[in-house]
Parts: structure tokens; sequence; C-alpha cells
């Protein structure tokens, strides 16, 4: 479905991803772990064209992406809830939702889709007419997540829905994300929290410095010794 | 009773506006109507009223206007009285529009007693105006007694002999009737009207009505009232830009100066050219928008206080260029080079320099003919349905897809993009729309004026204007409308007029004591003190009322987030989840 072919990014002079080849199939949830400035964040940017590739292919469903501008890539099928959340402070959480399906017109289909998220997030349907501002930081995320979905992306990017959330709600998300993913849609979930990622994605890369240095299936992954050594946390 | 401060001071206001107005137009009656009324309606949202609260704000505006308006009507008592009427009634609806569901007799009853309170302050005005202003400034209360014609001839019918007692009529008088046509105006609210009707009748009919009056009454308001329309307008325009896109425009008088020139060039005949203003001020729109897009296109990048710096820049630059487009020196020559090569033109001279344009042709109707500069009314009439025409569109234009997508960039730039809003589009957008409504403005005001100069354009207009967005409230279109009126009315209108009073109560004490020094120094004269006075409302309201008078929702909840019910419930949840979160 997505395919990245030797893609090199770069923030003015600094060479942030150097080469990254990976691939995403079908119905799959695929995550990328790393330690902090891996990357990670940078292959979401360059996938959804706000930091398009310096060299290097973006293969979306077969046709390139390199050159297709943000603002664009959401009518081709992708969405990504940002770094940070990144919800509007001051619009209630249905006008974000509703910014969420901006490309959209058909308004029937709109409302059936905003039932959906509701029901993958009844709390933010608790919470409808309320400034996304003043959501708690789970409910953010969910928010966030939820925006995403209302494009109706076949593709589905993710960057860190664990940041900054207590362990019940991260188990929450996680629960909900494969929820999403079980009606259809592919994910590709950047995440710092290798553990939970390990243990909802199908298959994994690791990143190190702007590199590829591993990949495979999550539960492969999740018993290798360098990952649990460095991202996991055991000895 | 709680309310009792908010009374005191709204009543307050309006009476103090009500008897600066009594004084300086006698025989105004609608005028100080709108004026009082549009005070107290602000300074009732200002406490944000209960609804109430609100309906008798606007009970108390329009009675006070039509008790003024019968009160005073000397000239023309017919047009007044009916003026005054229909201001009521007007009220009466507004009422109506902000509770249906309150039945009619109660209504009656709270008409009534908001009628009563509006005829009370009239005629305590009258008192204060009888006897402490008129005689400070040298006339008598039985002189100024003389102004209540139609009081007046009530009570000699009445055989009502002294000037007490004609005010004390007067004062009965007007509560009397506010309390009968509050009732009256009241009970109509159970007419079965669309809510939205009654809200538009009450706005549009005094603004229709105007030139009648003013011409009934001889009293020159459309002198004023013409170039206040125009500044609410621009600002109008500006709004679009600063308070709909959150693009920070600090040289936003540059359109409406290309507006004005494109108009001056193409309709005078300074360059021989003397095309139809109804031509010209779709060109000099366009005109504007391509400037707008020119400008947008250099600072898409730029955010806050570097984008206010370039666009103060391109504010600088384009009168300067006006300016130098005028020739040169007398006697001297200015050629055009490039790369150091003359191009082709020597001596040019397309705006007249710092002479300016003078004459530009005037708009030309079939029945009306050449628009007048003596005749105001078509002028104002052209104004209005230039200034409906920007509202309904602008209107229109919020509550599209591209007002959604100015807000999601207003909100979050990087946000919007991820959702595939176009950025780059939408804030040329901005730029082009906002700037198109100043070229309208700019047409009409070179055609009205009839002649340009570069000094009209300069730096202040664009201040004004901001000033004019940001004290009505940003990104919201009535509240700029209201502050636009209250700054543009107080430079045009109250300032030169308040000037005058104290004048002549400086001369009047000055005579009393018998000092030779008959005039007023500088700190006494009000106009001077324009920008200062302009200063301090501004700092005042910044530090009381960042939002502005009437603010936008959003942005109120921006300036004020402790407001804000926070979700105690779930942060509580999550502190429970994690008991690091609770510290």
């Amino acid at each position: 479905m997505l395919q990245l072919q030797n893609v090199h990014t770069y923030y003015g002079n600094i060479h942030a991803l150097k080469g990254i080849s990976l691939e995403i199939n079908q119905g799959e949830i695929v995550t990328l772990i790393g330690s902090n400035g891996a990357g990670k964040s940078t292959t979401l940017r360059t996938i959804s064209g706000i930091t398009p590739p310096r060299t290097g292919q973006v293969l979306f469903e077969g046709k390139t992406l390199n050159s297709v501008p943000a603002h664009k890539i959401v009518s081709q099928g992708i969405s990504q809830s940002p770094e940070g959340r990144r919800i509007f402070a001051n619009l209630t959480v249905r006008e974000n939702l509703e910014m969420g399906a901006f490309t959209r017109n058909d308004k029937a289909e709109i409302a059936s889709d905003m039932d959906r998220v509701f029901e993958l997030f009844p709390r933010l349907k608790e919470r409808v007419a309320q400034r996304g501002g003043t959501l708690s930081g789970g409910e953010q995320q969910m928010l966030a997540i939820g925006r995403a979905l209302m494009s109706r992306p076949r593709l589905l990017l993710l960057d860190e829905p664990s940041m900054g959330l207590a362990p019940v709600l991260v188990d929450l998300i996680f629960e909900i994300i494969q929820n999403i993913n079980n009606q259809g849609t592919t994910i590709l979930v950047v995440e710092q929290n290798a553990l939970m990622a390990l243990g909802i994605a199908h298959r994994a890369y690791v990143l190190q410095t702007g590199v590829i240095v591993k990949a495979g299936d999550a539960a492969t992954l999740r018993e290798d010794e360098d990952v649990q050594k460095a991202y996991l946390g055991m000895e | 009773m709680p309310n009792t401060k908010r009374y005191l001071t709204t009543g307050g206001v309006g009476f103090a506006v009500g008897t600066f107005f009594l004084w300086n137009y006698p025989n105004l009656g609608l005028g100080a109507a709108l004026l009082g009324g549009l005070v107290i309606a602000a300074l009732c949202l200002l406490y944000s009223a209960p609804l109430p609260d609100m309906i008798k704000a606007g009970l108390i505006a329009g009675m006070f206007g039509a008790v003024m308006t019968i009160v005073y009507g000397t000239h023309k008592p017919g047009v007044a009285i009916i003026a005054g009427m229909l201001s009521g009634l007007g009220a009466g609806l507004l009422a109506f529009q902000r509770s249906p569901q309150a039945n009619p007799k109660k209504a009656a009853i709270l008409g009534a007693e908001a009628g009563a309170i509006a005829g009370a302050w009239t005629g305590l005005a009258l008192f204060v105006m009888a006897f402490v202003i008129a005689p400070a400034a040298g006339i008598s209360a039985g002189d100024f007694a003389e102004h209540l014609s139609e009081t007046v001839i009530l009570a000699d019918t009445l055989g009502l002999g002294s000037d007490i007692l004609i005010l004390l009529f007067a004062f009965g008088f007007s509560t009397l009737t506010g309390a009968l046509l509050g009732a009256a105006a009241c009970a109509a609210r159970s007419l079965p009207l669309r809510p939205n009707i009654p809200l538009l009748a009450v706005i549009a009919l005094p603004v229709l009505l105007i030139p009648l009056i003013d011409r009934a009454g001889n009293l020159l308001l459309l002198d004023a009232l013409i170039p206040i329309y125009i500044f609410i307008l621009l600002a109008l325009g500006l709004n679009i830009v600063v308070g709909y896109a959150g693009l920070l425009d600090l040289g936003y008088a540059a359109f409406f100066a290309i507006g004005a020139y494109t108009t001056a060039m193409l309709s005078s005949p300074h360059l021989g050219i003397n095309l139809s203003f109804w031509l010209v001020i779709w060109v000099a729109a366009a005109v504007a928008a391509i400037a707008g897009l020119t400008l947008g296109a250099p600072t898409l990048p730029l955010r806050g206080d570097y984008l206010a710096i370039v666009t103060l820049g391109f504010g600088e630059i384009v009168p300067i260029l006006f300016r130098s487009l005028g020739g040169g020196p007398p006697g001297g020559t200015l050629t055009l080079r490039f790369f150091g090569m003359p191009i082709g033109i020597e001596q040019v001279d397309l705006t007249g320099g710092n002479k300016g344009i003078n004459p530009i042709s005037p708009p030309h109707l079939p029945l009306i003919g050449d628009f007048e500069p003596s005749n105001k009314i078509p002028w104002y009439y052209l104004l209005i349905v230039i200034m409906g025409l920007a509202i309904f569109f602008i209107n229109r234009l919020r509550d599209s897809r591209q007002g959604r997508a100015w807000m999601a960039m207003r909100e979050d730039e990087l946000a919007a993009d991820a959702m595939g809003i176009n950025v780059v589009r939408t804030k040329l957008l901005a730029f082009s729309m906002g700037a198109m409504f100043s070229g309208f403005g700019g047409a009409f005001y070179g055609a009205f004026i009839g002649a340009i100069f570069p000094s009209s354009f300069d730096f202040s207009v664009s201040i004004i204007l901001l000033c004019m967005v940001i004290l009505g409230g940003l990104g919201n279109m009535t509240g700029v409308i209201v502050g636009g009126l209250l700054i543009q009315g107080a430079d045009k209108m109250f300032i030169p007029k308040g000037a005058e009073l104290f004048r002549r109560i400086a001369e009047t004490k000055a005579r009393a004591e018998d000092t030779s020094t008959v005039g007023v120094s500088a700190l006494q004269d009000l106009t001077q003190q324009r920008l200062l006075l302009f200063g301090i409302v501004l700092v005042v309201m910044m530090l009381v009322r960042p939002e502005g008078l009437l603010p936008n929702e959003r942005r109120k909840a921006e300036l004020h987030p402790d407001d804000d019910t926070i979700n105690s419930n779930s942060v509580a949840a999550e502190a429970e989840a994690d008991p690091s979160l609770a510290a």
C-alpha cells in the first residue's frame, strides 16, 4: 500500500533520514520505534508531505507522493494525527471533528463517520460542545485520532499516541487503535513506548539516527535481545 | 436589587449622551436615540446582562429615541414623531426577538417599566440641561425651554406659565409617553414574525430614515456619517484579514489608497481617462485585491510580529509611491530608469504628487444625474447599498468552507495543513478579500470627496482602523460596526461638538470673571486631545476587556481561559489512574 524507497529527508542542512526503505501492506498495523531524534516523526512528516524527501520515492498505492503538497495528501487517503496532537484548542470537539472532514462534501456520510468516531470514543460524545483545549490529555489524544479518522483515510498515521498519558489511558488508546485497524484502516504508528507498540503491531521497524537498523514481525522483534535491551528496558 | 448598578450605569451614560445631544442638536431626536441606544446596548453587553436586561436595554434605547423625538422634533414634528414611534416599535420587536416565549401581558408591563425609565432619564436630562449646562454656557433656562416646541405648545394649551412648570410637564410627558410606547412595543411581540426580521427592521429602519430626518431638521448629519460609514466598510475588510484569518496587518490603509487612486486616475480629467464610476469601482476593487495578493505572496511564511512589520512597511511605501509618481519637483524632470537606462516616459505625472488629484468625477445615474457634492442623500444611499452588499457577502464568506479554513488557519497553521486545507491559498484569499473591500471603500471615498491627497492614507488611518476592529471585537462583524461607530463617531461628531461646548462654557466663565483672555488653551481644546483620548480608551479596554465590546465567542474563550468549565471529572479520573499526575 505504502512504500518508501531509499528516502533521504533534510531539515535545511541536517540529514534527518538517511535512506529509509519500508513498506506497509493493506490492513496492517506497522510500528516505527526508536529513541528520541531517531527520525520517527520525520518519517511521518515525509509521508504526509510536510517535509518532502530530497531524494528517494514515497509511493502510495503505486503512485508517487513526492511532489504532492501536504494539503492534497489528505484527499489521497492518508491522514495524520500529528505530533503533540495539535487539536484546535478553541474549537469545540464537534468543530474539531468537522475540520477533520474538511476535504469532504458528503454531509450524510460525514455525519455517519462522526457517529462512528463517537462509538470508538464515547468520551468525546459526552464532551461534544466543549472546547478542545479544555479536554484532558487523554481526551485530546482521542480527539486527534478521531479528527484524523474524519477524512476517512485508508492509511492512518499516528505520531506518539501515548505521549504524556497515564498508563491506564495508554492501554485504552492502544485498544482503540486495534479496533480501528480491525474495522479496515491500515495504520502506521510511531511510538517511544515500544512495548505497547510491539504489542499491537503486526510488523515493526527500528529506527536509529535516520537509518532502519532492524525490521520484522512485531512478535519476533519483541523477543530480540538488542531490542529488549535498547527499547524495552530489559536486561 | 442586584441589577441596580447596571441600570444606574447604563441609564447614566444614556443620560449623558442624551444631554450632550440635546445641547448640540436641539432639533435632533433620532440621532440622540440611536447614539444613546447604541451606548446603552454596548454597555449592557459589557456587563453581559441577562436576557430581561437586554430587553430592557433595547426598550430603553428605543424609548429614549421615541420620547426625545417627540419632545425635540421642532422643525418637522410629523416626521420626527413617526421616526420616534418606529424606533420605539423597533425596540419592542427587538425585545420580541430576545425572548419570544414571554407572554404579552408581562411583556407590556416590562415595556411600560422600561419606557418609564427611559422617559424619566430624558426628563432628568432636560433639567440638568436647562439649569446647569445651559446657564454655564450663557443661555438662560427660559431660552432653552423655547427649544421644546412640541412640549411648549402642549404646555401652553394647558396654560402652564413658568419655565419650571414647562420642564416639569416635559418630564411627566416623557415618562408617560415612554411607558405607553414601551407597553405598545412590547405587546407587538406577539406578532407572528420570523425572529430575524425584527432585528433587521430595528437596524435598517433608522439607518434608512436618517437622510429624511436630517433633511427635515437640517442637521447636516450626513457630512459626518458618510465618512464614518466609509471607515466602517474599511474596518469590515480589515476584520477579514485580522479577525478571521488572524494575520496582523498594520498597513491596511495602503489598499484604501490603492482603491482611491485607481478611481482618481481612471475617472478624472487628470490623465484624460474619464470612465464611469460604476465601472471604475469594480476596477478599483480588483486592483486592490491584486495588490492584496502582491502583499500576501512574499509574506506567506511570516506570522505575528514579523508579518506586522512587513505590512507596516507596505503601508508606508504605498502613499510614498503615489507621492513620487507625481512627476518630481516643479521644473525638474523625473526619468524612470531601469539599471541606469532611461526608459520611455519622462516627466511622468500619474498621481499629482503632493497636490493629489482634483477633481474626480462623481457617479451618474439616469434619474438623478451627477451626484452633487451639495446633496448628500444619493451618496448616503449608494454607500448603504455598498455596505449592505459587503456585509451580506462577508457574512456568507465567514460561514463558508473558506471561512472555516480561515478559522483553522488562525488556530493552528500546521494542523490546518494536516486537515487538507491549502494554507497558501487560504492566506492569499484573506489578503485579497480584505483588500478588495477597502478598494470599494477607496473608490467611493475618492468620488465622494472629489479629490485625493497622499496624506489622507498615512499610518494613522491603518491604526484607527485597527482600533475600530479591536475595540468592537475582533472577528465579529457587529462588534466591528459598533466599534467603528464609537471611534469614528467620537472622532467626527462627539469630540468636535464637545470641544465647542467646553469652549462656550470657558468663555462664559471668563466673561463672568471679566478676564481679558477669552478663548481656551490647547489643553482645554478637546479636538487636540483626540488621539490621547483614543489611547486612554484602548489601554483601558485592553486591560478590562481585551476581547472587545462585542467579542467573537472564540476570541473571548482564548483571552479568558479561566472561565472555562474545566472538565474536572476527566482530570480527576486520570489523576486517579496515575498518582503522579495529581501533584
